[in-house]
């Protein structure tokens, strides 16, 4: 049988959903054997690849416009979408910019800092503008499944794994696999 | 009282007239989800976590306000129920920051708790934007507004369980705010600081600032003890984690208090940071000398049996266990004879002709007389019970040259002269009750005695166990200059040390037992370290006479030992024969869940 083809890929993220995913460890090996990662941000290959694949996993909050585009390559290139962690589910940590607002944001980090002497705040036309409000990743495009947690554990991923093997979508997560923290 | 036969997910179940639909599941064991409700409070409907199908109603009804009534059908977990219950959870969860990542609560809330049950792992509706205010100013505790979910439960325990009525809400709708009096901040509202609104919180809106993101709430144990901060005994939790004491916690099956605790028992007694005691010490000349038990426990031996009875003095804690105090008895009363001997605080004498009340006495009766206390500042929990007296209709009145602020809530403040006024009211009553304290002058004690046989009488006395330290006799006039060997067995009793110390003669022989150096501690010739309250386990009597148990918490620090440890090894050194009826208590833990 065909490997089963994952990518992953991090919006507004501390990749510590990714370090979780990484703490499979040895059940990466037997893992393996059934899939194929493709593309993520901690391999060579980072952007899905065209042709698509079956699962696409999606850490980080939507917090800018290139987050958008992100999100909506892998929602093109990918037959089931996972939110996964906090930020991608709810906005999370990265969310807590909303209580300041964007604009307030971006002052204090590029001009007000203590340190910061003639600071600027970044235009280039090649960075994604930041968004006014940050959302999790469903308010930007459908998502099949969300496996909150900041970060899931490792546990969490591999029942994540063995449930798409075994052809069943997770929709619901038991209580066991289900965390905000 | 009738009982009426409802169906609930079709099994019968049978409840007595009057429960509510909740309590008439809970108590065959069917589990409603819940978050505004609390066993200590009385119900409100305000979260609708509850809600259940009822037969004959149109909508979903709150099982925790619904009446049962005969015949009735309940459905807790249909479709509908459960599709119900997600929306509220998604409304509650799209109001204010419930990120739980960043909150000290996360894995004790029950909001939490209440997402995970219901699969709850995105959300529906817009992330919230708007930030509230944290009302920091409280010493102990802080309010964040972020995380309050309008359940209401907090101003019900300010209102139903300590009568302070502080807390509240304003505006409407959502604008709901919970406010303290007419909305100002904490730390300068009515807010007596006894942290029940932090214990019944179901999220971390109210949340004590000492244990905040010190531990995870699975990593917790409890052990219950007894408060040793005055005469009532109120029960308590203390929460451990990895062997250190993260925070006292009400213990709400305590018989005593039922959860209520103060400002004093809840936070201050872990805010004790004088020096400890923690070797046996001799003085000599100035100098500080560690020394062995044994060689402490001899000294101290020869020392009291080489001294003539009359001037020996025993001067013995109110904070000492039960077992201490027999001890002391049979060591300096039965067998030495001391002829001098007191207690470090005061004790107020009985009416012993008249009934002795019980602190659940004062929910019951109509009319409290309160003469020469002021349990607000010494005995708070008792203030407590008075101010839901005065909710529930009964009259106060105080006695005293100057009013308390239990006189704020009084009908009437008397001072001394006017006693007979207080005393004629309180005859008119049907369930009068008076409450005194040591600041009780002997003429008053005269005018209250024509309420003997008609009020129940009760003692607010300084220490834990006041109680059985009169009835063991140790009370008496000591005079510190009349004594060549002094034996003092200080407690943990703050600011009556030093004058203590002042008024012993230059050339007695002081041996003290204590926790914290003081000022008496230095003057003392020999020091044996003693254990604290959360260090020793035994039994206390309180002021109406219940029997609490205190269970030690921690080992002791150093070398230091539990008071009647100390007491029972300077009776073996003494050479009095192990008497089977002053077995020492073991260290017991009793770990509640």
């Amino acid at each position: 049988m065909a490997k089963v083809l994952i990518a992953t890929d991090w919006l507004a993220a501390c990749a510590g959903c990714h370090m979780s995913l990484l703490d499979l460890d040895e059940r990466i090996v037997a893992l393996l054997h059934h899939v194929a990662f493709t593309a993520s941000p901690v391999t060579d290959l980072k952007h899905p690849p065209p042709a698509g694949v079956t699962v696409g996993i999606l850490t980080g909050a939507v917090s800018n416009t290139h987050n958008v585009e992100v999100a909506r390559r892998m929602r093109a290139r990918c037959r089931y979408l996972v939110a996964v962690g906090d930020c991608a589910t709810f906005g999370g940590i990265v969310a807590a910019r909303n209580l300041a607002g964007t604009q307030a944001a971006l002052r204090r980090a590029y001009l007000e800092t203590e340190s910061t002497v003639d600071g600027l705040i970044p235009d280039s036309p090649e960075l994604g503008r930041p968004l006014e409000t940050v959302t999790g990743v469903g308010d930007v495009v459908k998502v099949d499944i969300f496996l909150p947690g900041c970060p899931p554990r490792a546990d969490d991923f591999h029942y994540l794994f063995s449930e798409l093997l075994a052809g069943r979508i997770p929709t619901c997560l038991p209580r066991e696999h289900l965390r905000y923290d | 009282m009738g009982t009426v036969t409802i169906t609930i997910n079709g099994q019968k179940v049978s409840a007595h007239a009057g429960q509510t639909v909740l309590e008439a599941a809970r108590g065959a064991g069917i589990d409603i989800p819940t978050l505004c409700h609390h066993p200590a409070l009385a119900p409100a409907g305000a979260c609708r976590v509850c809600l259940v199908e009822v037969s004959g109603q149109r909508t979903l009804q709150p099982a925790c306000t619904f009446p049962a009534t005969e015949r009735m059908e309940v459905q807790t977990e249909s479709a509908k129920v459960v599709a119900a219950r997600r929306f509220v959870l998604e409304l509650i969860f799209s109001e204010r920051n419930h990120f739980c990542m960043t909150c000290p609560m996360s894995g004790d809330c029950q909001l939490q708790e209440l997402g995970y049950r219901y699969g709850l792992d995105h959300w529906v509706y817009p992330t919230y934007e708007h930030r509230f205010a944290v009302d920091a100013s409280p010493a102990h505790h802080l309010l964040d507004h972020n995380r309050c979910v309008l359940c209401r439960r907090c101003v019900r325990a300010c209102a139903e369980l300590v009568g302070n009525h502080t807390l509240d809400l304003r505006q409407r709708g959502a604008q709901t705010m919970l406010c303290a009096d007419m909305d100002v901040p904490l730390a300068e509202s009515t807010c007596v600081g006894c942290g029940t609104c932090v214990e019944v919180c179901p999220t971390g809106a109210l949340i004590e600032k000492r244990s905040a993101f010190m531990a995870r709430p699975a990593e917790l144990e409890r052990i219950a003890t007894t408060c040793s901060q005055c005469s009532l005994g109120c029960g308590l939790n203390v929460a451990m984690h990895r062997g250190q004491v993260l925070r006292l916690e009400s213990l709400w099956e305590a018989p005593v208090n039922r959860g209520l605790l103060c400002r004093r028992g809840r936070f201050e007694a872990l805010e004790d940071h004088r020096p400890r005691i923690l070797a046996p010490m001799l003085n000599d000349g100035g100098e500080r000398l560690p020394v062995s038990w044994e060689k402490a426990l001899a000294e101290a031996a020869a020392r009291l049996q080489a001294t003539d009875p009359l001037r020996l003095g025993l001067m013995a804690s109110t904070r000492m266990t039960n077992e201490a105090l027999m001890l002391a008895k049979k060591i300096f009363l039965d067998t030495l004879n001391a002829g001098q001997r007191g207690m470090v605080d005061g004790v107020c004498a009985t009416f012993p002709t008249a009934e002795r009340g019980r602190l659940a006495d004062l929910c019951a009766s109509d009319a409290i007389l309160l003469a020469g206390t002021d349990p607000s500042a010494d005995q708070p929990v008792a203030a407590f019970l008075i101010k839901r007296a005065v909710d529930r209709g009964a009259r106060l009145i105080t006695a005293g040259k100057r009013p308390g602020e239990l006189a704020a809530f009084a009908e009437m403040h008397v001072v001394p002269r006017q006693l007979e006024v207080a005393v004629d009211a309180l005859l008119a009553a049907a369930r009068p009750m008076v409450v005194y304290g040591s600041g009780l002058k002997k003429a008053d004690r005269r005018t209250l005695q024509r309420l003997a046989g008609r009020a129940r009488f009760l003692a607010l006395q300084p220490g834990v166990n006041t109680r059985t330290a009169s009835a063991v006799d140790v009370n008496g006039t000591l005079e510190p200059t009349g004594c060549d060997t002094l034996f003092v067995i200080a407690g943990e009793e703050n600011g009556t040390m030093e004058a203590l110390a002042a008024g012993i003669d230059r050339r007695s022989f002081v041996i003290a037992q204590a926790c914290y150096d003081s000022p008496l501690a230095a003057r003392a010739d020999l020091l044996l370290p003693m254990a604290t309250w959360l260090e020793r386990s035994g039994t206390l009597t309180n002021t109406e006479g219940s029997l609490c148990r205190a269970h030690a918490a921690l080992p002791p620090s150093g070398q230091s030992r539990p008071d009647w440890d100390i007491l029972g090894r300077l009776a073996e050194t003494l050479g009095l024969e192990d008497d089977p009826g002053l077995k020492r208590p073991e260290r017991r833990t009793r770990r509640t869940p």
